[in-house]
């Protein structure tokens, strides 16, 4: 039998048994709906708990030289940012508080942090230039607060740490998660200069163990434990572990029951329409069908429905899930409708296969 | 060479059951028809869906073409079925879910050919067996004796060797019963295709050209 011939004999065999058809349809809607709108729920909500423990801020690692004892190097921070698990790696000094020369000394302070490494790592340039030795940025937040309408001016400060002044020249806003930075200023620090914090942002939150191992192995030679604080995101990477796994879980257990209750059903319809049709199944085989054409028969003639029912389900799992507030996404529903038709293919197989192997003779002489 | 023929054949419904046809050999002529007969229970109907490949017999051999084919494997002799044989049901079976015309072409779609090849001989046939103008009707609307005439055009589509009618005429009252006889006499003599007709109707038993009684 032509391909063509068995593709127009199953759609005209679904549209003349519109009562099967229309539960085929039906069933394969309900599953994608049901499915949609609660497995897809919980898959919006585990993509939105997976999204925001794995945001730039629950991936920091950061490395406290606690006594100020000179341990956060510029080379421990170049080794720290060269780390496979490594996105972005800075040592950043304690902030200290600079003032508007122009204004002098009853100028407001703001803080002026120094920064150790790429400066694009911390801070997303607004206008004018990265700084070199001996100026800085300023963040737009910070601007009023310093006294300067545009991002140009003179900064002094008294810490002894830090040059006397410094020529602003240009304006930032802060790159997660140094959003504390938006505060102030920040100066490439001085060639040498230790820091007090190693802030390193992972790649992925779950690498911390990894990280925070690796990290810690380059301080092997600090004699005090007390002299390093860490403060890293291990736990929340268990957390993010355990939490996308309960969910992916539930969700899986709740897709499988959808899709298992669906195909039985579907299985259940087609086998009463074999069932009822056997004479016409019977009249095929004698004029000549094969098994192979019977099987095919009756597949394509439920996929067709459950083509029908599952575009409509998908759609309308997308509307009940839109109107609950989370929206699934599409590639989740896409999955859906393809597990449905799977799963409806699948079990038109097993009724199929005994439309093909009933006695053709029997039916036949069966009045 | 005869088109069909049986030899020491015999068939059981169940295994160690009663056995019919008792070892029978016969060699169906070409361009004639035969007419089986017998009392209720001796496997009329059962010797013809033999012969139709329908059912495999316990002992002995179906021949079509000279070539044992009863014991091929099942998409073989559903492919043999769909080019050699040509079946009519005693109460026609059409499918009531499609055209007269459709009805007829149904053969071929098995036989692997297209619809645009079929329709023509299909219009053809019903214009010979005079129901060309209930193509387009369903079986519900069309009477007995019309859909007899089309289930032996459904039969002649794809230009079979062999007929293989089950009591074609016990539906029909006399004179649609002698109309389809003389549709099948035409088609074996004519074309020289070998017609086997299982029945009990006294009418068909003597418009046929040799009688096999079980």
């Amino acid at each position: 039998m032509r391909r063509a011939a068995l593709v127009r004999e199953s759609l005209s065999d679904a549209w003349s048994s519109k009562v099967p058809s229309a539960i085929i349809a039906l069933i394969v809607a309900a599953m994608c709906v049901m499915t949609i709108s609660t497995v897809g729920r919980t898959a919006a909500a585990e993509a939105q708990v997976a999204e925001r423990i794995n945001s730039a801020g629950a991936r920091e690692l950061v490395v406290t030289d606690k006594r100020g004892a000179q341990l956060i190097t510029p080379t421990l921070v170049d080794m720290a940012s060269r780390l496979s698990v490594t996105d972005r790696a800075v040592g950043i000094g304690s902030p200290q508080d600079v003032k508007n020369a122009g204004i002098g000394p009853g100028a407001t302070p703001v803080p002026a942090w120094a920064v150790v490494g790429d400066l694009e790592a911390v801070a997303h340039l607004v206008s004018g230039r990265m700084p070199g030795p001996g100026e800085a940025l300023i963040s737009t937040t910070a601007l009023k607060k310093a006294g300067l309408e545009y991002p140009v001016g003179s900064m002094t400060s008294s810490d002894p740490r830090l040059p006397h002044g410094y020529a602003v020249v240009g304006s930032f806003t802060p790159v997660e998660p140094f959003s504390e930075l938006g505060q102030g200023l920040i100066v490439t620090a001085p060639e040498g200069a230790a820091s007090t914090n190693l802030r390193i942002v992972l790649k992925q939150a779950g690498q911390a163990e990894v990280a925070q191992a690796a990290i810690l192995s380059f301080f092997n030679d600090v004699q005090d434990p007390q002299a390093l604080g860490v403060s890293s995101p291990v736990e929340l990477a268990q957390l993010h572990s355990e939490v996308v796994g309960d969910l992916g879980g539930f969700g899986r257990s709740l897709l499988y029951s959808a899709l298992g209750i669906g195909a039985l059903l579907v299985s259940i319809v087609v086998f009463a329409d074999i069932l009822v049709r056997r004479k016409d199944l019977g009249r095929r085989r004698a004029l000549g069908a094969t098994r192979g054409n019977i099987v095919w028969l009756m597949l394509l003639r439920s996929l067709f429905p459950a083509v029908t029912g599952g575009i409509l389900g998908v759609v309308g799992g997308i509307v009940a899930a839109q109107q609950a507030g989370s929206l699934p996404p599409l590639t989740f529903c896409l999955g859906v409708l393809v597990l449905s038709l799977i799963s409806a293919g699948l079990s038109t197989l097993v009724p199929a296969s005994f439309a093909a192997f009933t006695d053709p003779v029997k039916v036949l002489r069966t009045p | 060479m005869s088109a069909l023929s049986v030899q020491g054949l015999a068939f059981t419904y169940t295994s160690g059951g009663d056995e019919l046809f008792d070892g029978l050999s016969h060699e169906f002529a070409p361009g004639k028809i035969t007419a089986v007969t017998g009392p209720s229970g001796r496997g009329k109907s059962t010797l013809l869906y033999v012969l139709g490949l329908m059912l495999t017999p316990s002992r002995g051999e179906v021949r079509i073409q000279g070539e044992a084919v009863s014991s091929a494997p099942d998409a073989a002799r559903s492919g043999i079925r769909a080019a050699m044989l040509g079946f009519v049901f005693q109460d026609a079976a059409l499918d009531p879910s499609r055209s007269v015309l459709d009805s007829v072409m149904e053969p071929s779609l098995y036989a692997g050919r297209t619809r645009r090849d079929s329709l023509e001989r299909a219009r053809q046939l019903l214009d010979e067996l005079g129901v060309g103008a209930r193509a387009d009707h369903r079986p519900g609307q069309i009477s007995g004796g019309q859909a007899q005439r089309v289930a032996v055009a459904r039969a002649l589509m794809n230009n079979p060797a062999v007929i293989l009618a089950d009591e074609p005429t016990g539906n029909l009252d006399p004179s649609n019963a002698e109309g389809v006889i003389d549709i099948l006499s035409k088609a074996a003599g004519s074309q020289q295709r070998t017609v086997v007709i299982a029945t009990h109707d006294p009418y068909v038993i003597r418009r046929s050209d040799e009688v096999l009684s079980l």
